[in-house]
């Protein structure tokens, strides 16, 4: 008898960072939840009207009415953080979620076929992309489509994709070489039955884990390209851009560029727990 | 069981006294070994035998004192090694004892050798300086020993690699080695020589050998007591010749009637059969060559696995291709399934439909997330069956392979090793096939479910009238499933023939060294 793990049996996979403890990780889970749910009702959240200004000017934290304060031409701070986690969350998923069907879809041909379409196309426009800085790749976009929160997503997404390929055809390879393949094969199985049901549910777990840790990384590009003017235009509030506008009032007013600042903050770190917590609760063949 | 052998004087080197443990597995706490007592003394090697789960190799690392503590172990009892009851020993105390007292052989040398250091600086741990490493290193016989030093495990092959943990296992003169299963991934003929290695390092270093296996051939061959392990439970202590021929327990008696062996009766119904076989060729292999490219730059260079390989296998019939690992037998039988492209020459199949293969890791042939009766039903797509009908034969084909219908429902992680192979057989069966390839199917299983195994592909064989090619290391099983046994060495077919004639007179001396290395348990 051996105490070794078979090697077909599903081992939770290590990637690096934190493994949460099961109570934990579901508890975060909740929390990611709680943020996308803040985000989806956001406009019923909110207590005033992001855009108009709504009382005194400045009023700091805990004022009477203005829970976070009001920021310089008195609009709620409150309400333009609630919607500001709306478009930044939702964003974000968007982002991550379209990489993960484009990048799925190039990684699993790639990984699948094999051959000229795998080592000459596919993966060299991935390599292509990989090699250019994602960020500066995204600005240029964005300058050339013009700004605006669509077209930041478009230029974001557009950059994004390339990992997951990376990381889905890595995987099918592997799944690939594995005897299971070759039985279906030898069973009849025609090509797109392998793909879908011989290669693709041993890929999912990895690249939800992938794509979960990633989540924070574009909450995080996408503030610091409103921060940077591109993106979400004013007034409509958006954290980076709020933080960013009002960044002269830190030292006399600090809650008007930190709240956003904080919730940017905030943000991340829920979505760096939750990839965690998602990876330590879902099984990966390895 | 007690003691009856037992002399007064010798102080036994570690002692397993009413030593019971429970470990957490999966979620579920459960019993792995009860009441177990057990002395082994100065200079002698003691076989442990027991099947899979036995409970044998947790035996081990108990002695160790390397009990899993991930698996949160409870245990009762003691275990004392060189006087110090490792259950309850310090970390410095337990550590002085694995230095200077113990000694371990794994089962598989290259997880247990570091991948990244050079063999040199892992026995120098050990031993502190070069010299001492070559003299160790030319002890358990390997040659060129000076220039071994600086390679890394990856770089030698699997006997050496066993022969360096033997090296390092000796290297601080320890009072006992434990192996476990130290010949399992060996081939045969390396088998021989590691056994024999640790015999000499008995005789020549004075220390004691607990030898842990599940075969009682390779037990029976150095041992000098057994003891054997069935479910936890120690069912039969004694002199290694008393228990092999005279077994007490029933499990023995089980045990010894399960091994396969070359004098094992062939069943008499295929003998007939394949005196009928027709002359219609059901395979045609000719001049099949495969040559694989291994490094890069300047290192490239090309690997022959398999070498000009000639073969007619008659409609019907079934041939076992027997060899040691690289020679060739898999690559030949993977180029037959379509699998791998041949580099030269031509394999002809008669029949349409393809062959189908059985193959060695059962586990990893099924799709893990799918249920076992999608896995089944796949090949039935092409037959564009109602779903009534495809629940009914994928029933059908499990109780063909002995297998109860909610097996379809579970998933192949659920099911034992055994039974992930007889479903790996119902999936190449159940629409019979022309041709069935079989890549050692049972080397993989315990010796009692391997027969069980062998029977079911001879009966399917019997029932559909399929050839097969079956592929082994071992010639017992060779001998059993195949009309005729092509043995390969190095990539050609060095003797081919009746089974039984290979056997019992073998042509080449190839054939002669395989036979001479397979563990018999004389009567």
């Amino acid at each position: 008898m051996t105490t070794l793990t078979p090697r077909w049996r599903l081992k939770p996979v290590a990637i690096g960072g934190a493994h949460l403890a099961r109570p934990v990780a579901w508890s975060v889970v909740g929390l990611l939840v709680v943020v996308t749910l803040v985000a989806l009702f956001a406009k019923t959240l909110a207590p005033y009207d992001p855009i108009q200004p709504v009382g005194a000017l400045n009023l700091p934290p805990l004022s009477p009415g203005h829970l976070l304060g009001t920021d310089g031409i008195g609009r709620d701070l409150l309400s333009r953080t609630l919607i500001g986690i709306q478009v930044s969350w939702l964003s974000a998923l968007v982002v991550v979620a379209s990489g993960l069907l484009i990048g799925g879809t190039v990684g699993l041909i790639a990984g699948a076929t094999g051959g000229w379409v795998d080592s000459l196309v596919l993966m060299r426009i991935t390599d292509l992309f990989l090699a250019l800085p994602g960020a500066l790749v995204a600005i240029a976009i964005v300058a050339a489509l013009g700004s605006g929160l669509t077209n930041t997503l478009v230029g974001v997404a557009l950059v994004w994709w390339p990992y997951y390929a990376r990381i889905v055809r890595g995987e099918v390879k592997a799944l690939a070489a594995r005897p299971h393949v070759e039985a279906a094969r030898l069973a009849k199985a025609g090509r797109t039955r392998i793909l879908t049901r011989h290669l693709l549910p041993g890929v999912v777990p990895t690249a939800v884990i992938t794509a979960s840790l990633d989540i924070g990384n574009v909450v995080l590009l996408l503030a610091a390209l409103s921060f940077l003017g591109l993106g979400q235009q004013a007034p409509a509030p958006e954290l980076g851009a709020d933080t960013a506008r009002t960044l002269s009032q830190l030292l006399s007013q600090w809650w008007v560029p930190g709240i956003p600042g904080l919730a940017v903050l905030l943000l991340t770190l829920i979505a760096n727990l939750g990839g965690d917590a998602i990876r330590s609760l879902i099984p990966v063949r390895r | 069981m007690s003691e009856m052998t037992e002399s007064p004087v010798t102080i036994p080197v570690a002692q397993v006294e009413d030593f019971s443990l429970s470990l957490v597995r999966n979620g579920v706490r459960s019993q792995v070994l009860h009441h177990v007592d057990l002395q082994i003394r100065p200079g002698e090697i003691l076989g442990l035998v027991g099947e899979s789960g036995s409970g044998k190799s947790v035996l081990a690392l108990g002695l160790l004192g390397l009990l899993p503590p991930e698996s949160h172990p409870v245990t009762e009892g003691r275990i004392t090694v060189d006087g110090v009851d490792l259950l309850h020993a310090g970390r410095d105390e337990l550590r002085r004892v694995r230095r200077e007292v113990l000694g371990a052989i794994f089962q598989d040398p290259m997880t247990s050798l570091n991948p990244t250091m050079r063999i040199g600086r892992q026995i120098g741990e050990a031993t502190g300086d070069d010299a001492e490493s070559v003299r160790l290193l030319e002890t358990v016989g390997v040659r060129d020993a000076e220039l071994r030093l600086r390679v890394y495990p990856h770089e030698l092959s699997g006997g050496l690699r066993q022969r360096v943990m033997a090296a390092i296992a000796v290297a601080g003169h320890p009072r006992l080695i434990v192996a476990d299963e130290p010949t399992t991934a060996l081939d045969v003929t390396v088998q021989a020589q590691l056994l024999d290695l640790l015999r000499e390092l008995r005789d020549d270093f004075g220390c004691s050998v607990l030898l842990i296996t599940h075969d009682l051939g390779v037990a029976d061959q150095i041992a000098d007591r057994l003891a054997v392990l069935h479910h936890g439970e120690l069912v039969e202590v004694g002199a290694a010749a008393d228990v092999v021929r005279r077994p007490q327990h029933d499990y023995t008696r089980s045990l010894l009637a399960s091994r396969l062996t070359l004098t094992t009766p062939r069943d008499e119904r295929f003998a007939t059969e394949s005196g009928s076989t027709t002359t219609e060729s059901a395979v045609s292999i000719r001049a099949l060559t495969k040559t694989f490219g291994v490094g890069r730059g300047r290192r490239r260079h090309e690997i022959t696995a398999v070498d000009g390989v000639d073969l007619e296998i008659g409609a019907g019939e079934a041939l076992a291709i027997v060899g040691e690992s690289g020679s060739g037998k898999s690559t030949l039988l993977r180029m037959v399934a379509g699998l791998e492209k041949p580099t030269s020459g031509v394999v002809e199949l008669a029949g349409d439909g393809g062959p189908q293969m059985v193959f060695q890791d059962a586990g990893s042939s099924l799709t893990p997330w799918l249920s076992i009766g999608e896995t089944l039903g796949e090949r039935l797509r092409p037959l564009k069956l109602s779903r009534g009908e495809v629940r009914e034969r994928v029933t059908g084909a499990l109780a063909a392979v002995d297998l109860p219908p909610e097996v379809a429902k579970v998933r192949p992680g659920e099911l034992s090793g055994g039974q992930r192979q007889r479903v790996g057989l119902a999936r190449a069966t159940m629409i019979p096939p022309a041709v069935l390839l079989c890549d050692e199917p049972t080397s993989a299983l315990d010796a009692s479910l391997a027969k069980s195994v062998l029977a079911l592909i001879r009966d399917l064989r019997a029932r559909i009238g399929m050839t097969v090619l079956f592929v082994t290391h071992d010639l017992a099983v060779a001998r059993l499933m195949g009309d005729r046994i092509a043995v390969m060495q190095s990539g050609r077919v060095v003797e081919l023939g009746p089974a039984e004639q290979v056997v019992s007179e073998p042509r080449d001396p190839y054939t002669r060294t395989l036979l001479a290395a397979v563990p018999e348990i004389a009567s």
